[in-house]
């Protein structure tokens, strides 16, 4: 199959990669040269523009940042949608406003092109390991044509429902891992505070109800006082942006994610972006600590 | 061993039952004689008063609701305790008066042990609590085997009140693990969007938790009889947030989960399951 694959980033580059091995014939296009580099080696075309990708190819891959680059890239000048021809598929992995997929699928379908939202959960391991959870919005006879191109890339596949809601799932996700955090960094500042191991009570609840992938994983880089992403603080800090213009949009309460937002605000405030955002757990010590 | 129990509800009895089915010698005390007879038609003992059983037993547990339960029973096992027994608590209490029973025991020669668990009443019924305990460390090894038969992570996490410390943060993990998922499913159906699939995809990637396999679940089939009834976790909170009051701890998440959990109470569902964090979100909403 003819794949074109823009946005070639620490997810993208390993996942192009899974395609191309997986005996697909690769589309570049990247606005930075020096992206293409490790595809040199691999049966891929470069072009010129999004544009010349979307003419060569049956299926075309989003993994950019925000809602913007997406729109950019599908409706921008040399766009997706200038070059596509009908039937062509486009596929978005990137995590954007739920209401913003919705609006770009229902625009690319006027010209006769077919969109998924695809947003993915499991990071840059999870790219690299092809174990990626994809939770994908769009049509179901279009999703059957790109799920065996998912299942080169994931391990967990599911359709939620139409377009915009895999989005949806992802701002789910993201209300339960940012939270998480949180939690878990709240409890170890709580117990260190209390002078009791912090070691010791990870351990115990790892067998109780508080279990969880965050308390193992996140927790015992906590542990080690391990700031490096991983998962940058900004870019949760983001995806809960999302989560709370959609609470905005449809009027609902959401009061966790609201102070787990503020939380994120102020790491990057605070000079955390750029690290994981295990780093709640400095900015809490921070403001709990004499000066 | 001879072991006294006091405090069998729907926790304590499962409890008691494994000590027994392991060959243990119990003794119960209750409130009710009622409530103890099926333990009584299984080998159980009858004790007259918490005093009386305390002094027939080498170990004593209690498994009751607060404060003020444990501090009154503190009091009235003292005066049977021989120097050298333990006296056990599972429940969740305040570390504070953790730390005060301890030696106040202390000071007759009594042990005392903090042992708040966690796992719920199925986590009671298979033997599979996790334990978290304060106390001496050289108490482990005469505990081991009395642990070992209800639950299967045991952790000795420190001094007197290290146990309760763990399981407060236990249940700010785990009770703002709940408020997330009800937050998720919130937002999930009022996008139009099945939440059961949502949470079918999320269980699969870094969002996996215990409580989103349960809680989710049950938030996705609006099956909101208790678990736990949420009235207990409501109780935990505001013993949690009165440590973090007194030690100035900044708890910015499990001080907003706790402000829910006071409307939940207010919405009279403090006797049903805690994943009624999901209506008070609804309500809010609702016209």
């Amino acid at each position: 199959m003819n794949v074109g694959f823009i946005g070639l980033g620490l997810m993208g580059r390993p996942m192009a990669l899974h395609l191309a091995k997986a005996g697909h014939s690769l589309h570049l296009w990247a606005r930075r040269p020096a992206s293409l580099e490790p595809f040199k080696a691999v049966d891929a075309h470069l072009h010129l523009s999004p544009a010349e990708v979307a003419r060569h190819a049956d299926v075309v891959f989003t993994m950019v940042a925000d809602a913007p680059d997406v729109e950019a890239l599908a409706f921008g000048e040399d766009g997706l949608a200038s070059g596509a021809r009908p039937g062509l598929i486009v596929v978005d992995m990137s995590t954007i406003n739920p209401n913003a997929a919705r609006q770009i699928g229902a625009e690319l379908a006027a010209k006769g092109v077919a969109f998924i939202d695809a947003p993915v959960s499991g990071g840059e391991t999870g790219a690299i390991n092809a174990s990626l959870t994809i939770m994908a919005g769009g049509k179901p006879e279009v999703f059957e044509q790109v799920k065996p191109l998912f299942e080169k890339l994931g391990k967990s596949v599911t359709l939620i429902g139409d377009v915009g809601a895999g989005q949806v799932a992802k701002a789910c996700n993201q209300i339960l891992t940012g939270v998480g955090v949180m939690a878990v960094a709240e409890a170890f500042n709580f117990a260190a505070k209390n002078d009791v191991d912090v070691s010791k009570v990870r351990e115990a609840l790892l067998g109780g109800f508080a279990y969880s992938r965050i308390l193992e994983n996140h927790g015992q880089r906590m542990l080690d006082r391990n700031f490096k992403p991983g998962f940058k603080a900004w870019m949760h800090q983001k995806d809960l942006r999302i989560v709370m213009e959609e609470a905005h949009r449809l009027g609902l309460m959401l009061p966790a994610s609201a102070a787990t937002a503020q939380l994120f605000n102020a790491m990057v405030g605070s000079g955390m972006g750029e690290d994981d955002s295990i780093a709640a757990l400095k900015l809490l010590e921070k403001i709990s600590t004499p000066e | 061993m001879k072991i006294g129990f006091i405090g069998i509800g729907g926790m304590g009895r499962p409890m008691v039952e494994h000590l027994l089915v392991a060959g243990h010698c119990l003794t119960v005390w209750s409130r009710r004689l009622e409530s103890a007879q099926p333990l009584l038609a299984l080998g159980a003992n009858w004790s007259e008063s918490p005093t009386a059983l305390a002094a027939q037993c080498e170990v004593v547990c209690t498994n009751v609701t607060g404060d003020a339960d444990v501090a009154a029973l503190a009091d009235q096992l003292r005066e049977g305790l021989a120097a050298d027994s333990v006296h056990i608590d599972f429940s969740t209490i305040s570390p504070a008066l953790a730390r005060l029973i301890g030696e106040r025991h202390a000071e007759h020669g009594v042990d005392f042990v903090d042992a708040p668990v966690s796992g719920g009443t199925a986590g009671a019924r298979a033997a599979t609590l996790a334990i978290m305990w304060g106390g001496k460390a050289a108490l482990a090894e005469r505990l081991a085997p009395l642990f070992a038969c209800l639950g299967k992570t045991v952790v000795r996490v420190g001094e007197s009140g290290a146990g309760q410390v763990a399981k407060a943060c236990n249940q700010m993990v785990m009770v703002a693990a709940i408020q997330a998922c009800a937050e998720a499913a919130h937002l999930a159906k009022a996008a139009g969007v099945d939440f059961a699939k949502v949470q079918a995809a999320m269980l699969g990637g870094s969002a996996n938790s215990r409580v989103l396999d349960f809680f989710g679940g049950k938030m996705a089939r609006a099956d909101f009889a208790a678990g736990v009834e949420a009235r207990l976790h409501h109780k935990d909170f505001v013993t949690l947030m009165a440590a973090a009051t007194r030690g100035a701890i900044p708890l910015p998440i499990a001080g907003t989960v706790m402000q829910q959990l006071d409307v939940l109470m207010a919405a009279g569902f403090g006797t049903q399951d805690t994943s009624r964090l999901l209506s008070v979100l609804e309500q809010a909403a609702r016209h």
